[in-house]
């Protein structure tokens, strides 16, 4: 499947289908909430134990993981790749720089969903937890998201 | 006027640019970055680009289809 023909729709169905525990974040989860930033990547956050039904979901889209699922659980990341670049983190727990551990159970509990279709929804973090995976890896990217992000927590009307 | 039209920078100065806007923070830039509250123009500036793309690409889908065309373009400037 190529780039210009990927089916968002399809492949956010597909997920969603796969009952795998994964929250959308990065900089397409802003996009999605309306913030006007650029990327190429799908960036997920998904429970360490639903590994096989994540990549599963994604065979039909020939997205292949990069690593066998015992070795991404060990190394906590692995990547689904074709024209499309899908990341993975798979970690329980990580900490952002600033040494605030964030645990996935938690975030799971406080996520919102967003709706993609009439039958079709996508997980994300809460506003708050969004900005703790921004500080994963403060990069200055990073810096401008969560300076977006803090401007949305500040109210927008809908 | 023509002398005036855009140029791409060269490549190793947008590689130079990637680099540094990819890199990780040190405590102490995190620190000063993070540490200077949102002024009430960057706020205004932000909510009026949100409200924009919001209004012109009403759902997720639109607004994400969006931006892979205007990564697609970015690529190809880059490109030449």
């Amino acid at each position: 499947m190529r780039g210009s023909e990927f089916d968002e729709a399809a492949f956010f169905g597909a997920i969603q289908g796969s009952g795998a525990r994964v929250l959308l974040i990065g900089r397409r989860a802003l996009v999605f909430l309306g913030l006007p930033v650029l990327t190429a990547d799908y960036d997920f956050w998904l429970h360490i134990d639903d590994i096989d039904l994540f990549n599963r979901a994604l065979e039909p889209f020939q997205l292949y993981p990069s690593r066998p699922a015992e070795e991404a659980r060990r190394s906590g990341r692995y990547v689904l790749a074709n024209d499309e670049h899908v990341d993975v983190l798979v970690a329980r727990r990580v900490t952002t720089v600033d040494g605030v551990p964030v645990a996935f159970d938690e975030v799971w509990q406080r996520r919102s969903e967003i709706a993609l279709g009439e039958d079709c929804r996508v997980a994300i973090p809460a506003i708050e937890d969004l900005i703790a995976t921004k500080r994963f890896a403060l990069r200055p990217r990073d810096v401008e998201d969560i300076r977006f992000l803090e401007t949305m927590k500040g109210g927008l009307d809908e | 006027m023509s002398d005036r039209a855009f140029k791409p920078p060269a490549p190793e100065v947008v590689e130079r640019a990637r680099r540094h806007y990819e890199r990780e923070l040190s405590p102490e830039e995190a620190q000063e970055a993070l540490g200077v509250p949102l002024t009430p123009s960057e706020v205004e500036g932000n909510l009026e680009l949100i409200r924009w793309f919001r209004s012109r690409y009403p759902t997720p889908l639109e607004r994400s289809a969006y931006v892979r065309r205007a990564w697609r373009r970015w690529v190809g400037t880059r490109q030449g």
